[in-house]
Order: C-alpha cells, then sequence, then structure tokens
C-alpha cells in the first residue's frame, strides 16, 4: 500500500509556494516583471487600436499569475510556460485568423478610420491666397542646412528655420551685415545669405523642405513666393466625411466597405479597415454561383453516383459467388471499370464546368497532388522495401544510401532538381535533347510541370514510407504466409490477400497524415516552380496552374507586385484549416489517440 | 490469371530482377546528389558547360573555385546564413525539450482538477497547424516587434516563439505518451524516500527518457533548420536570413544563371552534416516516424 500512499500524497499534498524564502521572493520578483512588461506592452499595443493582441497578452500574463499565486494549482505551475507559449503564439494567431477573414485588411486598408483620419491630417498643401511672404534664402558651407528671411504682404520680417517656430526680425538690424537695400543680412543664425547661382542651385532642395512651426509651416510656392501649409484632409466625425480642401470634394465615409466615396463614385486614395462580413467567403463561393448549369451537372452527378453504388453492391451481392468473379481481373479491374464508367461522363461534365475558375482549378490540383503524391511515394516505398526485405550482403548499405535523398533539406533537394530541370541548360533537358531530338517544357507546360512535381516528390517522399513499410514488414509473422501456402496461394495473392492488408492498418493513420502534410505543401510547389505557368487571364497576383491552396493563399497575404489582401487571404486559410482539420480528427480517431485520453495512465 | 501472378511474382523476387531495381533506385536516388557535387568542383561555375567529371581544372586549387566564392561574395553571406539557421534551430530545439518535457511530466504524473479538459484543449489545438495562422502571426510580430524589437519582423526572437508555439501542443502530446511507459514506481519510491517533484523528475525520469529526447529533439531541429515558408516571411532582409531563404535567393534572380557553381557549393556544406546526423541516427529515426513525426 506503499504505492497508494504515495500517490495520496502525491495528489492532494499542495507544497508551499517555494521551499525556501529566498526561492519565494525570486519567483516573486520575476513575476512581478513579467506582469509589468506584459502589461506595459499591452497598454501600448492596445493604444495603436489592437484590442485582441492587448487582450491576448494580459491573458496570458493573467494565467501565468494566477498559476504562481493560487497555491491549489500547483501542478500547473510545471506546465506555465507551455501554456504561455501556447495562448499567444497558437490559440491567439487561430482567433486571428478567423477574425481577419471577416474584415477587408488588405493594402490601403491597413488602419481604422480614425487612424486613417488622423494620418491624413498630416498631410498639407498651399492654397491659393493664403498667407503669403517673399523670401531670401539662407544657407551653409556644406548646403545641409537652410533657412528663409520671410517678408509678408504688410512688411513684417521673419526668419525661419526647419521646426522652429517663425522668428520676427527688423530689416537692417538683425544677424550681421554688410546689408542689402531691403536690410537683409549677409549673415544670419550662421547661415549665409544665398544669391544667383546659390539661389538657383538650392531651390530643388528648397522646394521639398518646410520652414517653421511644424503645425503651421510655410513653404516654396514659387521664385518669389512663399506661403502657409494648410491640411489638404479634413475629417468630420459628425458627418461623417471626409473633405478634399484642394479638390475641393467631399467623400463620405462607406463603412460596409471601408471606403471614402466621392459623390461621382470615385474612391478617396486611402481607405480604412472594416469589418465586411462574409464578403470574402462570398467572394470564394462567387466564383461557383456565376456558373448557371453548375447546379443541374452537380444533381446529374449525384444521381449517377448513387446509382453506381447501388449497382455495385447488387453486382458483388449477387454475382459474388459465382465463377466469373474468382477471375482476379474480373473482380478487381473490370467490374470496377464498368461502375466508373457510369458516373465518369457526368464527372467529367461537372469538371468541364468548373474548369475556368482558377480557385477550382487550384483546389483540384491540391487534392489531386496530395492524394498522387501519398499513391506513388507509398507504392514505390513498398516496392522498394518488399525488394529489400532479404538479408543480403550490402543490404544495410543500399538501405542507408537510399534514405539519403530523404534526409537532404527539402530547399536544397528541390532547388537542385530545379536546375537539373532549368529549360535551357539543364541536365535533363539537355539529355532528352540529345537522344530525341527534343524535350518537354517542364517549366511552361502544365502538364509537364505537374509531373516534374511529383517525380520531386517521389524522390524524397518515398523513402520515408520505405522505412516504414520495412518496420511493419518485419512484424507481420511468417506463420500466416506457411498457412497460406498450405491453402495454395501464390506470392501474388499472398501480397494482395495478406500483405497490404496487413500493412494498411499499421501505416494507414499515417498515409493520412501525410495526404495533410501535402495537402498543405507550400515548400515543393514554391521552391520547384513558383505556381507556374500562370493560368491566363489571371492577374494581380497571377495564379499558375501548379499553385495549391496553399501558395494560392501566400500570393494573395504577401505578393510582391499586387495589393497584399491579408483578409481574402484569411478567409481562404479558414477554409484550409476546416478541411485539413476534419483530417486530422479522423487520422486520431483511426489512432485511437483520442481514446487515450479517457485512460489513467 | 493466377499464372501470370506467379510468374510475375516469381521473376520479381528473383535475384537478376532485384538487382536491376535496386541499380535503378540507386541511381534515382543519388544522381543529383553525384552532380551537385560535380558541379560545385566545376571552376567555370555555370550550368551549360557543366560535365559530371569537371573539366577544365588545371590545379587542385582550380576545383575550389566556387567555394572560395561562396565565402567571399559579400552578396551570399553564407556563414551568416548558417549560424542564424543554427542558432535559432538550436535555441528553439533546446526550450521545446525543456518546456515540453516539464509539461508532460506533469500531465503524466500529477492528478488534478481540469488534468482531462486541459489535455483535450491542446489536444485540440494541434490540429490546427500553426503555417495556416501565417497572415495573422505576421501581422503580430509587425505590432509587437514595434515596442520590442527583439521579437518583431527581422528578429530571431519572433522566429523562435512562433516555432515553439506550433510545435507545443504536438511535442507534449509525444512526451506524454512516453512518460507514461515508465513505471511510476521509480518516482514514487523515491518520493517516499523524501525526494521532491523535481528531484525526481531531474535525476530520475529525464536521464530514462533521453532516447526519447533524441527523437523528439532531432527531429524539432531538423525541422526548424529546414523550415521555409514562415522564415521567408518573418526575415525580410539579408543579414537576417536563414540559410533556406538564402539559398532560395539564387533562383531569384534568374535562375542560378552564373551562380549554379556557387550554389552547389552551398548546398552540399548546408547537406552533408543533416544527411550524416540522419545516418548515424537512423535508428532513431524509425521509431520517431512510427509515432506520427512527420519531416517539416
Amino acid at each position: 500500500m506503499r504505492t497508494a500512499l504515495a500517490r495520496a500524497g502525491v495528489s492532494t499534498g499542495a507544497p508551499a509556494l517555494s521551499s525556501s524564502p529566498v526561492g519565494l521572493i525570486l519567483r516573486l520578483l520575476a513575476l512581478a516583471v513579467i506582469d509589468v512588461f506584459a502589461l506595459l506592452l499591452a497598454v501600448s499595443i492596445g493604444g495603436d487600436g489592437n484590442i485582441f493582441l492587448a487582450l491576448a497578452i494580459v491573458a496570458t500574463a493573467l494565467i501565468v499569475t494566477v498559476i504562481t499565486l493560487v497555491p491549489g494549482l500547483w501542478p500547473l505551475r510545471w506546465m506555465s510556460p507551455a501554456l504561455a507559449l501556447i495562448v499567444l503564439m497558437a490559440l491567439y494567431p487561430m482567433f486571428y485568423t478567423l477574425y481577419v477573414a471577416f474584415t477587408n485588411f488588405s493594402d490601403g486598408h491597413r488602419q481604422s478610420k480614425v487612424e486613417v483620419a488622423e494620418l491624413l491630417a498630416q498631410r498639407t498643401y498651399l492654397p491659393e491666397g493664403g498667407t503669403s511672404y517673399t523670401w531670401t534664402p539662407f544657407g551653409n558651407e556644406a548646403g545641409d542646412s537652410y533657412g528663409l528671411w520671410l517678408v509678408d504682404a504688410e512688411g513684417n520680417a521673419f526668419f525661419a528655420l526647419p521646426d522652429q517656430p517663425l522668428q520676427p526680425v527688423t530689416p537692417g538690424v538683425s544677424g550681421s551685415g554688410p546689408y542689402d537695400e531691403a536690410g537683409i543680412p549677409a549673415q544670419m543664425d550662421g547661415l549665409n545669405v544665398l544669391q544667383g547661382g546659390e539661389r538657383f542651385r538650392a531651390l530643388t532642395t528648397l522646394q521639398t523642405m518646410q520652414f517653421g512651426d511644424p503645425a503651421s509651416p510655410v513653404g516654396i510656392k514659387s521664385r518669389n513666393e512663399a506661403g502657409a501649409f494648410v491640411s489638404k484632409w479634413v475629417f468630420d466625425a459628425g458627418a461623417n466625411t471626409l473633405t478634399d480642401m484642394e479638390a475641393g470634394i467631399v467623400y463620405q465615409a462607406d463603412d460596409s466597405q471601408g471606403q471614402f466615396v466621392a459623390p461621382d463614385g470615385t474612391f478617396a486614395p486611402v481607405g480604412y479597415w472594416v469589418p465586411i462580413g462574409l464578403n470574402n467567403f462570398a467572394r470564394i463561393t462567387g466564383f461557383f454561383s456565376g456558373l448557371s448549369n453548375f447546379g443541374p451537372q452537380f444533381l446529374t452527378f449525384l444521381w449517377r453516383f448513387v446509382a453506381a453504388v447501388v449497382a455495385g453492391w447488387g453486382v458483388y451481392r449477387f454475382f459474388g459467388k459465382t465463377d466469373i468473379m474468382e477471375i482476379w481481373l474480373v473482380r478487381r479491374v473490370v467490374v470496377p471499370l464498368l461502375l466508373l464508367a457510369v458516373f465518369a461522363e457526368p464527372l467529367l461534365n461537372l469538371f468541364d464546368t468548373l474548369l475556368p475558375v482558377p480557385l477550382f482549378k487550384v483546389f483540384g490540383w491540391t487534392v489531386a497532388f496530395a492524394l498522387l503524391s501519398v499513391l506513388t511515394s507509398f507504392s514505390l516505398g513498398l516496392f522498394m522495401a518488399l525488394i529489400l526485405n532479404r538479408d543480403f550482403p550490402g543490404v544495410r548499405v543500399i538501405r542507408s544510401l537510399l534514405i539519403v535523398p530523404y534526409a537532404i533539406p527539402g530547399m536544397i533537394g528541390i532547388l537542385i532538381w530545379r536546375g537539373m530541370f532549368n529549360s535551357n541548360v539543364g541536365v535533363i533537358p539537355a539529355t532528352l535533347r540529345d537522344i530525341f531530338g527534343s524535350s518537354p517544357a517542364f517549366f511552361n507546360d502544365p502538364g509537364w510541370a505537374k509531373f516534374m512535381i511529383l517525380l520531386v516528390n517521389l524522390w524524397f517522399a518515398y523513402p520515408y514510407f520505405m522505412l516504414l513499410c520495412s518496420g511493419a514488414l518485419q512484424s507481420i509473422s511468417a506463420s500466416i504466409y506457411e498457412a497460406a501456402e498450405v491453402d495454395g496461394a501464390n506470392t501474388w495473392h499472398k501480397f494482395w490477400n495478406l500483405t497490404l492488408p496487413l500493412l494498411l492498418v499499421a501505416v494507414g493513420p499515417l498515409l493520412i497524415a501525410s495526404f495533410t502534410f501535402n495537402f498543405n505543401n507550400f515548400l515543393l510547389i514554391e521552391g520547384l516552380i513558383e505556381g507556374g505557368p500562370p493560368i491566363a487571364g489571371t492577374v494581380a497576383p497571377p495564379v499558375g496552374h501548379t499553385d495549391n491552396l496553399m501558395t494560392y493563399t501566400y500570393r494573395f497575404a504577401f505578393s510582391a507586385g499586387g495589393t497584399r489582401d491579408f483578409g481574402y487571404a484569411s478567409a481562404i486559410a479558414v477554409m484550409i484549416f476546416l478541411i485539413v482539420g476534419t483530417l486530422t480528427l479522423l487520422q486520431f480517431r483511426l489512432t485511437r489517440r483520442w481514446e487515450e485520453v479517457g485512460e489513467n495512465v | 490469371m493466377s499464372n501470370i501472378g506467379t510468374l510475375l511474382g516469381r521473376f520479381l523476387t528473383s535475384w537478376t530482377a532485384r538487382g536491376i531495381v535496386i541499380a535503378l533506385a540507386l541511381v534515382f536516388a543519388l544522381f543529383p546528389v553525384i552532380w551537385i557535387t560535380s558541379a560545385s568542383f566545376n571552376p567555370t561555375g555555370s550550368m551549360s558547360n557543366q560535365t559530371l567529371i569537371p573539366s577544365n581544372v588545371k590545379n587542385l586549387d582550380d576545383l575550389l573555385t566556387n567555394y572560395r566564392r561562396l565565402f567571399d561574395d559579400p552578396q551570399v553571406p553564407f556563414w551568416r546564413w548558417m549560424f542564424n539557421s543554427l542558432f535559432i534551430a538550436v535555441v528553439s530545439t533546446i526550450l521545446t525539450l525543456l518546456i515540453t518535457s516539464l509539461s508532460a511530466y506533469a500531465f503524466s504524473r500529477f492528478r488534478f482538477r481540469g488534468r482531462r479538459s486541459l489535455l483535450l484543449s491542446i489536444f485540440l489545438v494541434q490540429v490546427f497547424p500553426n503555417l495556416l495562422a501565417l497572415v495573422a502571426l505576421y501581422l503580430m510580430l509587425i505590432q509587437i516587434g514595434k515596442y520590442v524589437p527583439l521579437l518583431g519582423l527581422n528578429s530571431y526572437g519572433g522566429l523562435i516563439m512562433i516555432y515553439m508555439g506550433g510545435g507545443m501542443a504536438v511535442n507534449i502530446w509525444l512526451m506524454k505518451g512516453f512518460f507514461d511507459t515508465i513505471p511510476r514506481d521509480i518516482d514514487e519510491s523515491a518520493q517516499v524516500d523524501g525526494a521532491t517533484h523535481w528531484q525526481s523528475f531531474w535525476y530520475l525520469i529525464f536521464p530514462l527518457v533521453r532516447p526519447i529526447l533524441v527523437v523528439v529533439g532531432l527531429f524539432a531541429f531538423v525541422g526548424t533548420f529546414n523550415e521555409f515558408l514562415l522564415a521567408r516571411v518573418m526575415l525580410n532582409e539579408r543579414e537576417t536570413w536563414t540559410l533556406m531563404v538564402g539559398m532560395f535567393s539564387f533562383v531569384s534572380g534568374g535562375e542560378f544563371s552564373t551562380d549554379w557553381g556557387v550554389f552547389a557549393a552551398g548546398s552540399l556544406i548546408a547537406a552533408v552534416p543533416i544527411v550524416l546526423l540522419y545516418l548515424s541516427l537512423q535508428r532513431y529515426i524509425v521509431s520517431g516516424l512510427t509515432i506520427g513525426a512527420v519531416k517539416g
């Protein structure tokens, strides 16, 4: 009963906060530092308008504080760094992605309306008929410091330096002489008066500068005239309008799309960030809703599919025991092909309707690539595992050499292939040209591009399955095969009816994991071909024939050329979340990891 | 039909067929490696006149032309990239191992209210790969980096936090599974003798799970070292790039045009240590694979 006693002691005996007073003080001190730091950060970030991140930081600090201070929560102290990281780096990004997916957050819509108004208020222009001065420039020898001698309409003179209030001066007295006929000094505040050629050379610089108090600066309007700048944009929160003072246009803020709209329907140069509800998702589904014959074709496909399933069930139910079905070819190939033919035609029609839609193409290729990738690399991996499933001299060395591609860092291996496939001088097209006189355009022909991707994928993916299958094959007991041989099974039967089913039980969940991984395979597509060749008619950003959902998302969020649309990219990410999440849960269901949670181990 | 099956089976199991298949597989696996090795020693450094055995080699020094160019070119701060990659991978691996093993120990050994629901929550978090929260993570680093540059864009800290956060849930689950296989009697008897939880964890359990730490650590290290997408988005300045982002830059300016040899030299230096690491830890890897660790 020692164990039981110990367990009781372990579970209920909450130790003091720390064994020694020094440890206690150190821990409280560390906690205080963390809390103060987190609070300062949260207040600053909240002040910028990012309430959700501020809340996430406060929540993280709160969790750590409560865990440390409440004695009953001592087991959680062991995991407080992990919990903090999960909340801040996994949970918060997840929810924030969901939030951004419902907004128009993108280049040109990156700030809230108030922030945009504040930024615009800083833009100024020189109005006609404002305060006007005549000006005389001053500068130093190095040409990096300038001042202006200004005289207004009433004859009052001022000396103006950048970022300093105008300083009233008296002609003929201020500065040091000699003075010219208007009383302007040769030197003032360490700057020399600029004349003739000097004045001309300084003009380009002077035109870009603002002098005097930054709140109401003065700048050069023409060769002789200087004027006071005023704000170009005025935001009226009450009327919810933005006025362009220079052009005299009143823009009405449209909070449903985050734009300032002029009476003639044009937008102000900057928009702002607003929630736009389901618009991003509508954009995704909108691709499909415009297709008028999609509905009927989908129904045709659906009903033929159901018919094929029913027919298949019938065939195997009623003819399964007959002689003809004993033939492997009939059972495994002819009948399935006949059934496939029933719904193949509506399926192809459906594809024909959808194929012009870039997003559908991307989705189709994403699924096709993930499936083909798993299928090819598993098949070759299993095949090689069977070949090497014997002891012969050198088998260990061969196996080690075969897994070298798997061990090479992915990006490096991919780039090596990219060089070897190089259209002009790569070794593969060059060799093909030597032998056949011509070579396929691996980077410009969509079909060959996909072939190339699958080949490169096979190169570094199949050793993974070879390793897995080798292990699994060794765990299959030899006695099953002996029993099968007694029953007269040949090699093919044994493989098809024994080896494969047993392997699939062991490797099945990992096949799903591999499918999920390849569904998100950004590295291969971007590293090898960057999604190309582009689909005709897609611009800003161009979508390619080999783009998968992940590279497609990346292109919308981070493409160098077009507008970066974080809202739309997040909406697609949410859709991938749903697909991948379902698959992963299915995988856990198969591995029974879920049940492990309940076990009292 | 069964005759064909038998014949096919017999041929596939014959030693001739086996030999041919193995030879083909070896060529497929190793040709790119051999080709890139040859390219790295080709003194002209361009792709068009590369031969399998480097030509135009007058002396041994010529063989190292590309390596010299790799180390001297200021546009390619290779060792800087290597350092960045190693630093980020090593720090995030060590921290991940420490933090996850602490949590895994607590989940495995302590019984407390909310344990089951907490485990379930962590389990659900790992269903969603953090790769998909790319936009949110990017915006987050911008916002935090405004006040704490050490955790912002173009910093080691920001990327390390992202890598650790992304792998945390999965690794806690893996480790907890291993801790569960170690009999509780071991630490319980130590505690009867007066050892604290910390002592029994650090002196008894930690050494016992060392093989597991090797597996989890290896996959975390290699996965981080090889990671491309997050590094590319979060690091915008040449000096802060990791090796993988840096190597990718060779294709951005015209498909290796004249840099093929330099790229080859860099690739070899980057790949050889990782390959050797894999081959020497092969037996650990097989056990890691079956528990679902996926190479990044």
